[in-house]
């Protein structure tokens, strides 16, 4: 029998490695990756619950919110890699690091 | 146990299989393609869910649009002669601790909760629904993210615009 | 009271006026090629004073609107008013700006009326789902602001490093939304508060609560530069356009700080709209004093050492958002108070100090506190304003800064948490150091003898004597801020 719980446990799992690899890819492309994957786990997370946990739709309506909001800040984030390309010629995050201090 | 819950078991698995290599994989290309897979997973999750409408959305604009676009990034970000495409990976210990301590906790809330309890709702189709709360509860977010394209898409095309024609 | 779709419209005039005017601002752009400079920022102005006018003539409704998905109360009213004038100062101060003019064009104000409007409706979200959907229309629009000067490497990276670090805590924030659909069935924040406070929050469910609030602090933490997740603040800062980071600095914190009032209050607590308490099963307010006292501390203590001006006024501004996390950690309507009191005295002292670097760069093209030195030979003036803008910032009386610290320090001592409020007043003294150091290198140092008197332009002349008036005269009138804002600190409480 599958139950919430199972739901729940994959979006863990999303989550976590999208933590991952938010934390240690040097790769602004790579990065973008491992958000996109914390966004999913969030989206399963709200359509689980609509499903086993609310009497209304809701969750769905926010899932739909949630990747309409990817998709725009994906044109955005590609958009400033591509500027920071041209100007570098590299999208590596250490090497693009002339702010620290 | 019956073939249908046997079958969102390998789903489950290929998903967050394909998930993992998407951050561990030193190719960008593999990374890219298994994040591919991890959507189409995810897909396959929301209809189990019940879901429909939202699946296919997934489908369409996630693997359809943002995945196209993740491979352009991937694709003119790299100089095409030398397709270079390896990508530095550090296997940073911190990271995995840290990674490792969330899956736990967040694993932990999601058994250990007593979730909100309601009955049992069949499936049903969901595009109608989801059309009609757009259009009544839903109206102001709907405007605000059609608003929200239209700045992405303003903003996103002036910041690659070349120097020439302003 | 929810008021039907058609009906909430009357209320929000104001966020459609700003809409609208975008959209204008964009055909504008694309069609009167020629007439386009003058057009552009005026129109901009134009609309920013009609919504401030259409805001005040409104009223606030008192009730919810659009079926539950924003709040129509004065707290909403005083927010609105906020974001109008930081907005409009900013645009103000961006017309005279070297670093902006060379690639002006009218992006630029259809991006800040944009983001005016979704600061607005961020501040007043009542549903989960409006309130991500806003936060992240602030923070789409703040990436692209930060990254304007396209062959600019300073500010495309910190464009880029801005919405990595916004996406991943922003991301955590939507988990942690999720969790909370999850154990109360509704996105509405009166009704999740509802089901908190009628089935309890007992065993288990007080840790996944208490996961969730860290999670949802994530994302509400880097819109207001909380420590720990205020790592991305000191380079954005540095290296966006000024006047983009006098806009961040100011408008999106303070639309920061007015939905974590409104999610803790409203959602979290237990209270009729002036009297508050926490809910049992949650003690959300030791979290908030925890990152209070860290971002305190933390923000002061680096700016100790930074050379570059604009990023010693980043961890300055950190620090700020440390001390206004203090009015909102006591849970106590005169901690509302003074939250919203220090928030509006805010505005004037830091769009002042960073008004002021915006001058000497356009004239010296630098950020380094080092070429400050001789400013009082060069431009008495100028030395004379940055003095009462960083004097402000410390909190001495009779400038306004006082104003805020003594009302958000009253607010720590009425709780009984003296401990916190002394924490606070060290903070302050350590402060005053890097900001007299400041004051030291314009008026005592030597500096350069050959170079010439700076020029101020009238625009800018004008908008810091502007800046300067309330600085200087607001004290006077604390009576009557005191009453509107006593006024405004009543947030509407009902649910569907």
């Amino acid at each position: 029998m599958i139950t919430l719980q199972h739901y729940l446990l994959v979006s863990a799992a999303l989550f976590s490695l999208g933590i991952f690899g938010v934390l240690t890819r040097k790769n602004a492309v790579n990065v973008l990756m491992g958000i996109e994957l914390i966004l999913n786990s969030a989206n399963i997370n709200l359509v689980a619950f609509s499903h086993y946990n609310s009497a209304n739709m809701d969750g769905q309506i926010f899932a739909i919110v949630v990747i309409v909001v990817a998709a725009a800040e994906v044109a955005v984030a590609l958009a400033l890699v591509l500027t920071l390309y041209r100007l570098l010629k590299t999208v590596n995050l250490d090497q693009a690091d002339m702010l620290k201090r | 146990m019956n073939s249908a819950d046997i079958l969102f078991l390998v789903v489950a698995l290929i998903t967050v299989a394909s998930a993992a290599v998407v951050v561990l994989s030193s190719s960008l290309i593999y990374s890219a393609f298994s994040l591919l897979v991890t959507f189409f997973g995810v897909a396959i999750i929301y209809v189990y869910l019940g879901a429909d409408f939202l699946a296919a959305t997934q489908v369409l604009i996630y693997v359809g649009g943002i995945l196209v676009l993740v491979l352009f990034g991937v694709m003119l970000t790299h100089r095409l002669y030398n397709l270079n495409l390896k990508t530095e990976t550090f296997q940073n210990l911190p990271g995995m601790i840290i990674s490792l301590l969330v899956f736990v906790s967040l694993a932990l809330a999601a058994t250990q909760t007593h979730w909100h309890t309601i009955s049992q709702k069949p499936r049903s189709p969901t595009t109608e629904a989801i059309g009609i709360l757009f259009m009544t509860d839903y109206l102001l977010p709907f405007e605000v993210a059609s608003v929200l394209l239209l700045v992405a898409l303003i903003g996103a095309a002036m910041l690659v615009r070349r120097r020439t024609d302003l | 009271m929810v008021m039907a779709n058609l009906q909430s419209l009357r209320y929000c005039l104001p966020e459609l006026t700003l809409f609208v005017a975008a959209m204008v601002v964009v055909l504008v752009d694309i069609s009167l090629k020629s007439l386009r400079r003058i057009l552009n920022p005026s129109l901009t102005l134009l609309c920013l004073v009609l919504a401030g006018y259409l805001s005040l003539r409104a009223g606030a409704a008192d009730s919810g609107l659009f079926q539950g998905m924003l709040a129509s109360d004065s707290f909403a009213q005083f927010f609105r008013l906020l974001l109008i004038l930081a907005s409009f100062l900013v645009v103000i101060g961006s017309l005279d700006s070297d670093e902006l003019s060379p690639v002006h064009s009218g992006e630029f104000f259809v991006l800040l009326l944009v983001v005016t409007a979704g600061m607005i409706l961020m501040a007043n979200s009542t549903n989960l789902a409006m309130l991500y959907l806003s936060l992240e229309l602030v923070s789409l629009t703040s990436y692209i602001m930060v990254g304007y000067l396209r062959t600019d490497r300073l500010s495309n990276e910190a464009a880029l490093k801005y919405l990595l670090y916004g996406a991943v805590s922003t991301g955590a924030m939507l988990y942690g939304f999720s969790l909370l659909y999850g154990m109360t069935g509704t996105l509405n924040l009166y009704a999740i508060r509802d089901a908190f406070v009628s089935q309890g929050v007992d065993g288990f469910n007080q840790y996944t609560l208490l996961l969730v609030v860290l999670l949802i602090m994530a994302g509400f933490g880097f819109k207001t530069a909380a420590v720990p997740f205020h790592f991305w603040c000191p380079d954005v800062y540095a290296g966006a356009p000024t006047p983009v980071t006098a806009f961040l600095s100011v408008a999106p914190k303070a639309a920061g700080f007015g939905i974590l009032i409104r999610f803790f209050f409203s959602g979290l607590s237990q209270g009729t709209g002036t009297q508050w308490s926490m809910m049992h099963g949650l003690n959300w307010s030791a979290i908030l004093v925890g990152i209070s006292v860290l971002t305190m501390t933390l923000g002061n203590i680096a700016a100790l050492t930074q050379n570059n001006l604009k990023r010693m006024l980043a961890y300055s501004s950190i620090a700020h958002a440390g001390y206004i996390m203090m009015g909102v950690a006591v849970l106590s309507q005169v901690g509302l108070r003074s939250v919203l009191v220090y928030l509006f005295v805010y505005v004037f002292m830091n769009l002042g100090a960073f008004l002021v670097v915006t001058v000497i760069y356009n004239s010296d093209k630098t950020f380094e506190i080092d070429d400050y030195a001789g400013m009082s030979r060069r431009s008495p003036f100028l030395t004379v304003a940055m003095s009462i803008f960083l004097l402000s910032l410390i909190g001495i009386p009779p400038f306004s800064g006082f104003l805020g610290k003594l009302y958000v320090f009253g607010a720590v001592i009425d709780q009984g948490i003296i401990w916190l409020a002394v924490v606070g007043s060290l903070n302050a003294a350590i402060a005053a150091y890097y900001y007299m150091k400041v004051m030291k290198t314009m008026i005592l140092d030597e500096g350069d003898k050959n170079l010439p008197p700076l020029k101020i332009s009238p625009v800018n002349m004008s908008l810091l004597v502007v800046l300067l008036l309330p600085n200087v005269l607001l004290v006077g009138f604390w009576n009557s801020i005191d009453r509107w804002v006593a006024a405004s600190a009543r947030l509407f409480s009902h649910s569907l």
